[in-house]
This record gives structure tokens, C-alpha cells and sequence, in this order.
């Protein structure tokens, strides 16, 4: 069970980090979507055509991050509408896949490899005893691994470094930066570029994970990623537990299709209504957090 | 920030984000335009391929019949519609005088009507050919303000219009084929099947044929066999999260199923994946999916929609075709089959469970065994 959850949280998880990157910078980065789905492309193509999983997975994290880079560059040093270039973003990525996957494989549909290599199964050495950690981290594909340390990681980027003092100010307050001499938008723009980083890698989990490219793979991953960035309360450790819980929310739905007779239509909506709860709870902490803020004060 | 952002404009990044925007113009646009001779050289695509040869047999065709192809969807990773389009266009290549236009309507179902009224206002077709369950009730309504546009529909059912015609593949039966062997493959003792009695349907969406035709006949031909066999029913949600249809297609094999039939379109990807790792069986549908993993694909139902699409397309070219008229068709009369010569079925398929299969399907096609289509 938990391992399964495992499984399915893991490109949430991964797309989440980045985006967290993006959002403390000030940054809504409505791009994860789109750039999720040129890694997955990216992801398979090479390592489809290669037969090496490791290639693939460079060339997802490096064309979705160069992707990341130039929307960022349009928007921060262009002067574009920063929404209107990550919505590019999001519908250059459907067409540019589909002219890409007909051009490269003569297919707009799903491309098969013939001997598309497996992910491995690893299972950390001493965790992996623990009991309350067996499933997190037995038999698991490297992605989840690397899910897995880049919580701490971004937690120790955001919280202890130069470089996350300079993307929280960018999003709190420029002017601080300005003072320091910092370019603000060379920070957002190395944090979008984080965020094509981890959704190169999210995307390569989802086609490695299938070893075929299927046209949106990504089904709205992405989204519900910037979702969870939110209900995280902005924090590493936070996008880790929604994430998880939203991965619980879905395979309990799978789960209780088999079982149960309610409608399928109802049960599939499950997962979207246990974020929307989660999102009104929010609010509610969140309000309520502040007025106790705001007594203390006196 | 707002002034910033004016200041900016005014200086000297005027014009640079439009001239970005319009060069990706020109980029998509040059992409496209090197991309289309290609397709219309290729058969089935989304460009109007319009075929013309010479053929001096067609003495009875009029001197100009243009035929629009609507299709519900696209034509990539389709083979139902792949077969629709190919079926139109091989009738029309032995007429001089026809002409195919294939339109894809796209996913987005609210737009069809209106797209099916854009083809039935330019006049120009005389006949609009489609195949989808929801096609008869749009092109009625179209029907209704251009009452001299005719069509001919595949896989949906409407009787009394004059100008409509329709042919229905009766899935009932389709899918009690597919869950007779269902129902020999999970009480054998072949390698991958279990002791419980239960197989596995994965569908895309619900609709009205998934629930009253193809769901109840899946479970009445698994019942056949045996009576107390249970069918595990899941819907997807959509037609393209592979990633999801693994998860489900692995959740149902936990549970006890060790045969899924699959209807979920690009996201059959993900329960043969999952099946795979289990190393249990699949079902196709529709379409030979033998190939798609052999020795996991163990069974596959087929359409004889191309040779429908020819022949009544053909039909409607030389005049014979009775608009008004709804068919509904299945094995006996041969649209419908189940692909036992198939080099994977009888490879990997123990002899005695492809003998029964073999029989069911024969007593099918004599008119011994039949089934209504609910309608």
C-alpha cells in the first residue's frame, strides 16, 4: 500500500520542489505542466533510441531546464507577460512534442521502443530494515531516491544558504536585494531554471516508469504540483507531506473502484476534492494563524 | 513594479517581445508548412488528402461526390478511426469523380455539432461519413437546418431519418467474446492465471455502450464459463494517463485478477506495463494488439470497420445506399471477429482453451449463439 503511494507521489513531489524554487522567488510558475511534458518527450526519445536510461534522463533535465531558461529569460529580461510566456510554455510543449514525435517517430500517438531499458529496483542497505521506513525505501525506482534527497536539499538551499536568502527576498522584498547588489531577476531566473531542473526529472520518471511516451503523459501532474506547493505552506517538508497525501487520496480511489459500488465518476473526483478540503483548511489555519499573530502583537 | 514595468517599455524593450512572439510565429508556421507534403503523401492524416485516379468502371457515379470524413477525435493512436479514414479513402480512389476530406473534430465533444455544421454549410459534400456513439443525435440536429446533407455513420444507431444512415457493430457480442476467454483463462491453470475467479475491465470513460453493452457483455460471456466469475469494472477517467491506468491496472492485479480487458485508448500503454510486471494476461479490443506485447496480449476482438467504411461508402457513391436505414450488425454477419489465427494466440494459448474459444466463435458465427444489442 504505502508502497505504491510511494510510487505515485514521487513526480508530484519532484515537480512541487522546483516550483517551490520559483514561488519563493515571487514567481507563480504556471509552466510546471508544460515542462514536465518536454521531459517526459525528451526522456523517452533519447533513452528510447539510446537504450541508456542515464542519457535519457540528462537530456530530459537538460532540455526542460533550457526550456525553464528561456521562458524565464523572456519574461524576466524580454519584459513579457510572465503568464502569458508560461502558458506558451504549456501549449508550445503539446504542439512542439507532437510535431516533434511525427517528424522524429512518423507517429502523433504512442511511440513504442523495442527494447526500451528498465528501471532499476533499489533498496536502500540500512533504512530499508527500519520497519516504519521499509516501504519508502525498498525496491523503489532511482527518481523516488532522488525525490527523497531533494527535500533536505532544497530545504538546506532555501534555509541555510546565500542562495536562498537571495530567492526568498526576491519574492519578499527586492528592494533588500537591490541593496545588496544582487540582480533580483538573475535570481527568479536561476530559479525557474530549478524548476525545469525537477520537472525534467519528474518527466523522465513518468516515461521511464511506462519505458513508452503516450501523449499527455503528464495528465495534469503539473497542477496539481503548484497545488501542493501552496498547501505545503511554501516548504520543502510541507510539499512532501501533500504530495504524499495526495497520492493517498488517489489509490484509495483506485482502490475503492474495485470494491465498492459507488459511481466511478464520484470516486474519480476524490483525490481533487481531498485537495480542495486541504485548500479551505489552509485558508482557514492560515487566517487563523495571523489574528493569533496579530494579539500577540499587543 | 507597474511603473517599472511602463519605463521599460517605454525605453528600449519596446518591440523585442513581439518580435519573439512573431518569429515562434514564423517558426510554427515554416514547421507546418514543411511537414504538410509529407502527410498528404501519407495515408490517413489530417490534411485534405483529396485522391483522385482513373478508373473507367465507374460509369454510374455522378460527375462530382465529395466526401468529408468527421473525425471525433484524432486519427493518431487510433485504429478504429485510422480504419474509418482508410476504408473512405480506398471507396473513393476507384471513382473519378470522388473526393475525401478528412477533418479531425478534436477531443472536445461540445465542439463537434458545430464542426459538423461548419462541414454540412459549405455544401460542398455530399456525403459527411463519422463513427461515434454521439455522431447520430449531432448530425440529426444538423440534419434539422441543412435537410439535404446526407450521412453515413458508423458505430452508433438511428432509425427513420431519412438522410441518415446508420451501422452499429453490436459489442455485446464483441465483448462476450472477449469475456468468454477471460472466463478460460482465469479458471485454467495457465502460468500467469490465480485461483480466483475474477478478471479485470479497464475502461477509459463510462458512456451508454461501456455500460449497457460492453460491461454486461463482458460478464456474460466470462459467465458462460463459469458462473461464479466476478468482473473488477474500472474507469479511468480519461483516455491518455498511462501512468494512471498502471497504477489501476496494478491495483486490480493485486486484488486477484489475472486478465484485463483494456478500452482506455493511448493509456493501454500503462496496463501493459503493469501486467507485464505481474506477469498476468491482456485483452484487446477493436483492433490485432498481439503485437503490443506478445505473450502478455493473449486475446484480441476485432472490426471489420475499413471494409464497412468501403463498402458502404461505395454504396453511397453509386446511389444504393438506404439512407433511413440503421444496421446493426454482429459476428454472425462477419463485422465482428475474435483473432484466433493469430501466430501469438497460438503460441502462447494452451491448445484446449483455443479450441473451446474457436468453438464459442463458430457457434457465434453460424447464428447458433446470438445476443441482442441494447439499445
Amino acid at each position: 500500500m504505502l508502497h505504491s503511494i510511494v510510487e505515485i507521489m514521487t513526480p508530484f513531489l519532484l515537480a512541487g520542489l522546483g516550483g517551490l524554487f520559483t514561488e519563493r522567488a515571487g514567481v507563480l510558475n504556471i509552466a510546471l505542466e508544460g515542462l514536465m511534458l518536454i521531459g517526459a518527450f525528451s526522456a523517452a526519445a533519447v533513452a528510447g533510441t539510446s537504450g541508456n536510461l542515464l542519457l535519457g534522463t540528462v537530456a530530459a533535465v537538460g532540455i526542460s531546464a533550457t526550456a525553464a531558461y528561456l521562458y524565464a529569460t523572456a519574461a524576466l529580461h524580454l519584459k513579457a507577460n510572465i503568464f502569458i510566456a508560461a502558458l506558451a510554455v504549456n501549449l508550445l510543449a503539446i504542439g512542439g512534442t507532437q510535431i516533434a514525435a511525427h517528424l522524429l517517430f512518423g507517429t502523433k500517438g504512442v511511440i513504442e521502443f523495442a527494447g526500451f531499458p528498465s528501471l532499476p529496483s533499489i533498496s536502500i542497505p540500512l533504512l530499508s530494515s527500519i520497519p516504519v521506513f521499509k516501504d519508502f525505501f525498498t525496491d523503489h525506482s532511482p527518481f523516488v531516491y532522488i525525490a527523497f534527497l531533494l527535500v533536505p536539499i532544497s530545504a538546506w538551499l532555501l534555509n541555510a544558504t546565500p542562495f536562498g536568502m537571495y530567492v526568498k527576498a526576491a519574492g519578499l522584498n527586492s528592494t533588500a536585494l537591490f541593496t545588496r547588489g544582487v540582480a533580483e531577476q538573475k535570481i527568479k531566473v536561476l530559479a525557474i531554471t530549478i524548476s525545469g531542473i525537477t520537472c525534467g526529472l519528474a518527466g523522465a520518471s513518468l516515461s521511464f516508469n511506462l519505458g513508452a511516451y503516450v501523449p499527455n503523459i503528464t495528465s495534469g501532474r503539473g497542477w496539481i504540483a503548484l497545488v501542493a506547493i501552496f498547501l505545503g505552506y511554501k516548504r520543502p517538508y510541507g510539499v512532501f507531506l501533500v504530495a504524499l497525501l495526495f497520492a493517498a487520496a488517489e489509490l484509495a480511489a483506485q482502490n475503492a473502484q474495485g470494491i465498492a459500488g459507488a459511481p466511478a465518476s464520484l470516486l474519480l473526483a476524490f483525490p481533487f476534492f481531498i485537495t480542495f478540503i486541504g485548500m479551505i483548511i489552509f485558508s482557514a489555519l492560515h487566517a487563523l494563524f495571523l489574528r493569533l499573530q496579530e494579539k500577540n502583537r499587543y | 513594479m507597474s511603473t517599472q514595468f511602463l519605463k521599460g517599455r517605454r525605453n528600449h524593450f519596446i518591440g523585442v517581445p513581439k518580435l519573439i512572439v512573431l518569429l515562434l510565429i514564423t517558426l510554427v508556421l515554416a514547421l507546418a508548412a514543411s511537414c504538410s507534403p509529407k502527410d498528404a503523401a501519407q495515408p490517413g492524416d489530417s490534411e485534405p488528402a483529396a485522391e483522385k485516379t482513373a478508373d473507367s468502371t465507374s460509369a454510374a457515379a455522378p460527375e462530382e461526390y465529395e466526401i468529408a470524413v468527421f473525425i471525433p477525435g484524432a486519427l493518431a493512436g487510433s485504429p478504429t478511426y485510422q480504419m474509418l479514414a482508410d476504408g473512405v479513402k480506398k471507396a473513393a480512389r476507384e471513382y473519378e469523380s470522388a473526393t475525401v476530406k478528412i477533418v479531425e473534430g478534436g477531443f472536445n465533444q461540445a465542439e463537434w455539432q458545430d464542426k459538423v455544421t461548419q462541414l454540412a454549410a459549405t455544401g460542398t459534400y455530399e456525403l459527411i461519413v463519422s463513427s461515434n456513439p454521439a455522431l447520430p443525435e449531432i448530425s440529426r440536429r444538423v440534419s434539422s437546418s441543412f435537410p439535404n446533407q446526407k450521412f453515413l455513420l458508423f458505430d452508433g444507431y438511428l432509425e427513420g431519418e431519412e438522410n441518415i444512415y446508420t451501422f452499429r457493430y453490436n459489442q455485446f457480442e464483441q465483448a462476450f467474446l472477449a469475456g468468454h476467454m477471460a472466463g478460460l483463462v482465469t479458471t485454467s491453470s495457465m502460468e500467469g492465471a490465480n485461483s480466483d475467479l475474477k478478471i479485470g475491465l479497464l475502461a477509459g470513460q463510462e458512456y451508454p455502450d461501456m455500460n449497457q453493452a460492453i460491461l454486461p457483455g463482458f460478464k456474460k460471456g466470462a459467465q458462460w464459463v463459469e458462473e461464479g466469475i466476478k468482473v473488477d469494472f474500472r474507469v479511468l477517467g480519461n483516455w491518455y494517463d498511462a501512468t494512471k491506468a498502471a497504477e489501476m491496472a496494478d491495483s486490480m492485479l493485486k486484488s486477484g485478477v489475472d486478465i484485463i480487458l483494456t478500452i482506455a485508448g493511448g493509456a493501454n500503454q500503462g496496463v501493459l506495463k503493469s501486467s507485464k510486471e505481474h506477469g498476468s494476461y491482456v485483452l484487446w479490443f477493436d483492433t490485432n494488439g498481439y503485437e503490443k506485447a506478445p505473450g502478455t496480449v493473449i486475446g484480441s476482438t476485432a472490426l471489420r470497420q475499413e471494409k464497412a467504411a468501403y463498402e458502404k461508402t461505395k454504396q453511397a457513391i453509386e446511389g444504393n445506399l438506404q439512407f433511413g436505414k440503421a444496421e446493426v450488425v454482429g459476428v454472425e454477419e462477419g463485422w465482428i471477429t475474435f483473432l484466433k489465427d493469430d501466430p501469438h494466440f497460438t503460441s502462447n494459448v494452451p491448445e484446449s482453451i483455443r479450441k473451446k474459444q474457436t468453438e464459442i466463435l463458430e457457434k457465434m458465427q453460424n447464428g447458433g449463439i446470438s445476443f441482442e444489442m441494447p439499445k
